[in-house]
Order: C-alpha cells, then sequence, then structure tokens
C-alpha cells in the first residue's frame, strides 16, 4: 500500500510539475494558481502519510532483510520526489513573485493555449484519508503567498527531518527497474512527429516529405498540361 | 529559499551573482506589451498553428529601438538572450544565436527561465532523457546517451524512481491538447540545450567554480571608514578611466588601425622598442605619471638622454640595476649586488648616487648576505627623487618638448573587404622573442661600454685638474632630502 501510494504521489508531482510550467505564461490566470494549490495540498497529504510510514517502518530494527530492501528503495523514491516538489514549489513562488495576475499584459507569450486536464488528472487520485477537498475561500493573493511560504518551509523541514531520523545508505540501494524505459505507445509518437515536422533541424526527413509534395505536385502539372495539349490537338485536327 | 541539496555539500556552494539575469528578465516583461513589445505571429505546422512566434529581425530591431544601439550591437544582444535560454529558436534548435532574418523565435517559460538560486539539477536531466527514450525509442543522440549512461552509473539508486517520473510526466502530457505539448517539448529542449550544450558548444550559463559566500545573504554594514576608502577608491578608478579612455584600444579608435583587426602591422612597428620617433599617444602617455615613462623602453631612453644632459643618469642607471638584479637569475645575482655596490654605493664609486645614511646603512648590511630584494630600500628612496625632482623638470626640458613635436601621428587606414583579405592572406609571424631579448642585451652592453658621464666623474676630472689650478665650476647636483 506504501508503494501504491508513493506511485500515486508521482503521478501528482509530474502533474504539478507541468502545471507549474504555465506559470507567468499567457495561460496563467486565477484557475491555474487554485489548481496548482489544490495539487500541492494533495501532494502534501499523500508526503505526510508516506512520511510517517516510511520513518516509522525504517526505524523499526527488527524489520526483514528484504522488507527493509524495499523500504529503502522507496525512501529514496520518495525523497527524491520530495526535493522535486519543493524545486517546483520554490520556482511558483518565485514566478509569482514576477507575475502578479492583476497586470496581464507582462504575461510570457509562450504560445500555449491552455485547457488542460493536467489538474483533473492529479486531482483524480484517490485520497487515503477520503476527506473531501476542502473548497478553499478565494484569499487574496498575499494570503495564498504567505500560505504557500509556510508550506514550502513544511516540506524543507520534512527533508530535514527524514535526513536525521533514518540514516538510508543510497550507495546501497540497487534499482530494480531496466535502465531504460519501455515506450509506452507508438501510434501516439508517430503524430507527435508529424506536429513537429516544422520544429525539427532541416534534416532529411523533412527535406525529403517536402520536396515529395513538391516532386508530386510537378508531375500533376506536366500531366495536366500534357492532357490539355493532347486534348487540343484531338479537337483541332 | 533554497534547496537544501544534501548529497554533496563541500562548503563552496553558493552560485555567484548573475546580475545579468534579472536585469535580462526585465527586459523580457518588456518585450511581452502588446503594444510596445515584439510583434508576434502565428506559426503554420502541417496540422495547426501556434501563436506566439516572433522573427530575429523583430527581436534585433525592438532591441536596437528600444536601447537606442546600432544593428551590430542588437544582435550580439539578442544572442545572449538567446544564450540564456530566454528565447529560443524554433528551427535549428541546438545553434543560439539570433538570426537577423525571418527565423523564428519563442519565448521561454518562466519555469525554465535560468535562475541564480538554483542549479540545474542532474536528476531533472536524466528524467528529461528518460522520457524523451520512453517517447521514441533510439532518439537519442550520442552525447545524451553518454550522459545517460553515465547518470545512470551515478545516480543508480534513483533509477526506478526517475524512470518511473518519466513516465507519469510522459502520462500528465498526453492530458494537454496537442500543440501545447509540442510547445512544451520545444520548451523542454531548449531548456536542456543551454544548460547541457551538446559538445563543441559552451553554456551561457557557465559560472566557473561555486563560492563560498552567499551573494544573496544580508550585507553587513561597513564601518565609516571603510565607506570614504570605497569613495575614495572609486575617485581614482573613475579618474583612470578617464585619463585612459582615449587610449583603449576597445574603448577608442587604435591608430593606425587594430593589427587583430585588419591584419597589418603597422601600429606595432610604429610602437617597437627602440623606434626613433614614438607616436603622438604614446609620448601623452608619458605623461601620465612616472611610471608609465619609465615602464615605455623608448621613453625610458628619452629620460636617460635627459638625465645625460643633466648629469645626473647614476640615478637612472642604478634603478635599473636594481631592477636586473630583482628580475635576474639567482646563480648571478651575487656578482649582481657586488657590481651594484662597487659602481655605485661605495665611497668614492664612480657613479655615486646620493641617499640619505640611514638607507646607505641598511642597504650596505644588507649586501654582506644578499637576496633579490636587498637593495628595494634604496631603490625606492631613488625612485621617488627622481620622481619629485626630475620628472617634474623633465617634462618642461627642451629634450622632451623636442620629442613631443616630432612625435608622429599616423593617418587611420581605410580597408576595403578586399584589401582586408589580402592583409590576412599576407599574415607573418613577428619577431620571435629570442632574437628579440639579444638584441636587448647587446644594446645594454653598448650602453654599459660607452656610460654616459657623471657629475662624479667630471668632478674627479676636474679635482685633478683644479689640481693645476683652475676653477671649478659651479655644481650641479640635483637636491636631495
Amino acid at each position: 500500500s506504501c508503494m501504491n501510494n508513493n506511485k500515486l504521489r508521482l503521478v501528482v508531482v509530474a502533474c504539478y510539475r507541468h502545471l507549474a510550467s504555465c506559470v507567468g505564461s499567457c495561460t496563467d490566470s486565477l484557475q491555474l494558481r487554485d489548481e496548482l494549490r489544490q495539487t500541492r495540498e494533495k501532494a502534501q497529504k499523500l508526503s505526510a502519510a508516506i512520511c510517517q510510514h516510511l520513518t516509522s517502518h525504517l526505524r523499526d530494527k527488527s524489520l526483514p532483510e528484504d522488507q527493509r530492501k524495499e523500504m529503502e528503495l522507496l525512501w529514496v523514491s520518495f525523497s527524491s520526489s520530495l526535493e522535486l516538489l519543493h524545486v517546483d514549489m520554490c520556482k511558483v513562488f518565485n514566478a509569482g513573485d514576477l507575475f502578479p495576475l492583476a497586470n496581464t499584459a507582462t504575461l510570457v507569450k509562450t504560445g500555449l493555449q491552455g485547457g488542460t486536464e493536467v489538474a483533473a488528472r492529479a486531482l483524480s487520485v484517490p485520497d487515503l484519508n477520503q476527506a473531501p477537498a476542502a473548497a478553499l475561500p478565494d484569499g487574496l493573493e498575499s494570503q495564498e503567498r504567505s500560505t504557500m511560504e509556510q508550506e514550502i518551509g513544511r516540506i524543507d523541514h520534512m527533508i530535514d527531518d527524514m535526513e536525521l531520523k533514518v540514516n538510508v545508505l543510497r550507495w546501497m540501494v540497487e534499482p530494480r527497474g531496466p535502465q531504460y524505459a519501455d515506450p509506452l505507445s507508438s501510434a501516439d509518437s508517430a503524430s507527435l512527429a508529424l506536429l513537429s515536422v516544422d520544429e525539427e533541424q532541416p534534416g532529411q526527413q523533412p527535406l525529403c516529405q517536402r520536396s515529395l509534395v513538391f516532386v508530386l505536385l510537378l508531375l500533376f502539372a506536366l500531366v495536366s498540361v500534357a492532357v490539355t495539349l493532347s486534348v487540343c490537338i484531338v479537337l483541332f485536327s | 529559499m533554497t534547496i537544501r541539496n544534501t548529497l554533496r555539500d563541500h562548503g563552496q556552494r553558493y552560485r555567484p551573482r548573475m546580475a545579468c539575469l534579472k536585469k535580462a528578465e526585465k527586459m523580457l516583461l518588456e518585450m511581452q506589451d502588446p503594444d510596445t513589445g515584439v510583434k508576434s505571429q502565428p506559426q503554420r505546422l502541417v496540422i495547426t498553428t501556434i501563436p506566439h512566434a516572433i522573427t530575429g529581425e523583430d527581436i534585433v530591431a525592438w532591441l536596437a529601438d528600444r536601447f537606442q544601439v546600432d544593428t551590430q550591437e542588437a544582435r550580439s544582444f539578442g544572442s545572449m538572450l538567446v544564450a540564456l535560454g530566454y528565447i529560443y529558436p524554433l528551427q535549428d534548435h541546438k545553434r543560439l544565436v539570433i538570426k537577423p532574418d525571418a527565423s523564428l523565435y519563442r519565448f521561454q517559460t518562466p519555469y525554465f527561465w535560468p535562475t541564480q538560486q538554483w542549479p540545474v539539477e542532474d536528476t531533472d536531466y536524466a528524467i528529461y532523457l528518460a522520457k524523451r527514450n520512453i517517447r521514441k525509442k533510439g532518439i537519442l543522440e550520442i552525447h545524451e546517451q553518454e550522459q545517460y549512461n553515465r547518470l545512470h552509473k551515478w545516480m543508480n539508486h534513483k533509477w526506478d524512481f526517475i524512470v518511473m517520473q518519466a513516465k507519469e510526466q510522459y502520462r500528465a502530457a498526453k492530458e494537454r491538447k496537442k500543440p501545447d505539448r509540442v510547445v512544451f517539448d520545444c520548451q523542454e529542449r531548449a531548456y536542456w540545450v543551454v544548460h547541457r550544450p551538446p559538445p563543441g558548444t559552451v553554456s551561457g550559463m557557465d559560472y566557473g567554480l561555486d563560492r563560498r559566500v552567499d551573494p544573496n545573504a544580508d550585507e553587513v554594514t561597513g564601518e565609516r571608514r571603510e565607506i570614504i576608502v570605497l569613495h575614495i577608491l572609486s575617485c581614482s578608478l573613475v579618474k583612470y578611466c578617464a585619463t585612459y579612455h582615449s587610449h583603449d584600444p576597445f574603448l577608442s579608435k587604435c591608430l593606425p588601425s587594430n593589427p587583430w583587426q585588419t591584419d597589418d602591422n603597422t601600429y606595432w612597428t610604429l610602437n617597437m622598442h627602440n623606434v626613433e620617433i614614438p607616436t603622438k599617444m604614446r609620448v601623452e602617455r608619458w605623461t601620465f605619471s612616472f611610471r608609465e615613462l619609465l615602464s615605455d623602453p623608448r621613453g625610458r631612453d628619452d629620460f636617460r638622454l635627459f638625465l645625460k644632459k643633466e648629469f645626473s643618469g647614476e640615478n637612472l642607471a642604478f634603478w635599473e640595476g636594481c631592477e636586473d638584479l630583482k628580475w635576474g637569475t639567482a646563480t648571478q645575482m651575487k656578482e649582481k649586488a657586488e657590481q651594484i655596490y662597487k659602481t655605485f654605493l661605495a665611497r668614492g664609486a664612480p657613479r655615486w648616487i646620493n641617499i640619505d645614511g640611514k638607507t646607505m646603512e641598511i642597504t650596505v648590511s644588507g649586501l654582506r648576505h644578499p637576496h633579490r630584494y636587498v637593495l628595494d630600500p634604496a631603490q625606492t628612496h631613488i625612485y621617488m627623487l627622481m620622481k619629485k625632482d626630475s620628472y617634474g623638470r623633465y617634462l618642461k626640458s627642451p629634450v622632451f618638448k623636442d620629442t613631443q613635436k616630432k612625435a608622429v601621428c599616423p593617418e587611420e587606414h581605410k580597408f576595403s573587404d578586399a584589401q582586408l583579405e589580402q592583409n590576412a592572406r599576407n599574415r607573418r609571424p613577428s619577431l620571435s622573442p629570442i632574437i628579440l631579448r639579444q638584441q636587448e642585451q647587446e644594446q645594454r652592453a653598448k650602453m654599459a661600454a660607452n656610460a654616459p658621464v657623471d657629475i662624479t666623474q667630471v668632478m674627479s676630472k676636474l679635482s685633478k685638474q683644479g689640481k693645476d689650478g683652475k676653477e671649478l665650476p659651479p655644481s650641479r647636483r640635483t637636491s636631495k632630502t
């Protein structure tokens, strides 16, 4: 169950990063900030639970060896994801400074068009305690910022605490998975590649496609000219 | 707020102050203004259009207009923005320069802007590479492959996390609309081109080693004395800059032409050590300070000529001897010191210099065990003497005025492109420093052979003649303190 929780937490952290990358861009809005806040709170809740669970288990000296190894793996994964979340939160905090939503003229035109379901994916992760997500009132931005500061401090504290309480020898931890992740689905990548055809360096592939289209058009033109000529000859002969 | 990096902590952990980043950010925000900012246009791809693409020429024009500079400077400014990662090219994404034509660029999202506070983590890079591999196997380039393997070795304990997080980020990205996904991919790719540059290129964010002191920490309020010292230093710095402004080849034109730019050696041949007629700029530099005069060989020659006429050449000769001792080889030090003592310091020496009794005592006692700096007090004394006394008179002397009049001011070269190419083809290596040093030594030997006549020699000759009853000419010794 701890492993599952960790996996869910990874989902939330990944979504948070995607949302964070929109802050300050032209799709930044109160809604985005709200989604960020909710995602963040979710991550915090999951973190607190996992932290407690892991710490208590790893401090238990009577833990069997293979379970301990698993716990240590989880520990490493959890602490890395905590650090990732910490960076993202700090970046969002700083970006909030630079881009107050009151003045939309300075939002960076990044080419994004918004309308994502990323937040929905994060928030659909099942809660541990089944407590309903409290719809917080639309506080002022300053209030939001102070809560954010507190939460960043809390995560900082959590990282420190974890390091103090449990000593995991990172070099002894061995990963279970492969070096290269398996590709998830090839259909999607093909369409994306088509989209980004113009983006790539003028390499061989796009050039071939372009020149192919050109040649086809030329052939078509030639064929049509030949057809019209022959029709004319037939008509006037 | 800093991330506590628990893995590496050697005491040097602060990134240096990168003041340019804050300034660049401010400028980026100005560029976004819908009325006065850079014009954007939609970028047409095969299936869809993505807004907010900007052309290189628009960026350069905006910068030139905003800062009132010429296009060349605006171009290098724009390239700096691209190199730092605030704007990224859409075509040819690995070359981080601004092309002042219709090639397209886009603004980077603030999340991926370079910061001074947080270093770019290898974990993120590993996740990014894993993600790319998930999207299409084998798409990683060779250097990225190598990096991936290296990170797999060094971050082995985190590898499960990295792979899982890469998968999650990939899945989360699928929740976005296709154009947004393309944009995000471009943004991420541009970010990593800046911070993990491909081999053969340099990252614009390269700052060297970490620092021991946090530049963002509150500065300690200094005492008043420190403030005064700083003020004096800054004033002298300003004065130095003002004085040397026209002589700096970066800030003003180099006459006749800068050899590094036009491949024409005239500037160097006109300013050689032993040139007969110096340039006007060179002569002007001699008036700035005594140190300038002495450090320029041609200036020193001129000064020596003046002192010869004044019969006080022994001061300069002694000073040069001391310099020789300081910078010479250790094996010859003892002989040199003895030679200098015999020539300048001993009682009844042929070129006796007049230094005060205390310094003479220190020097003579030091010469019992000579080392490189044994003549330093005496040298300083003589230097200050020359500076306060002879230098002033030199600048008003006919010798100097003559040199000033004869000094040449070369015409500025105006080479056409064809001529520049011709010059580049005719480049030849300069005279070897070994040969130059040999010439210098020969010259020095020649000078030592016909040593100028000093007042002591004149006096001693005349005193010998005076025994025959002739009058002694009035002594023209320089006053000593």
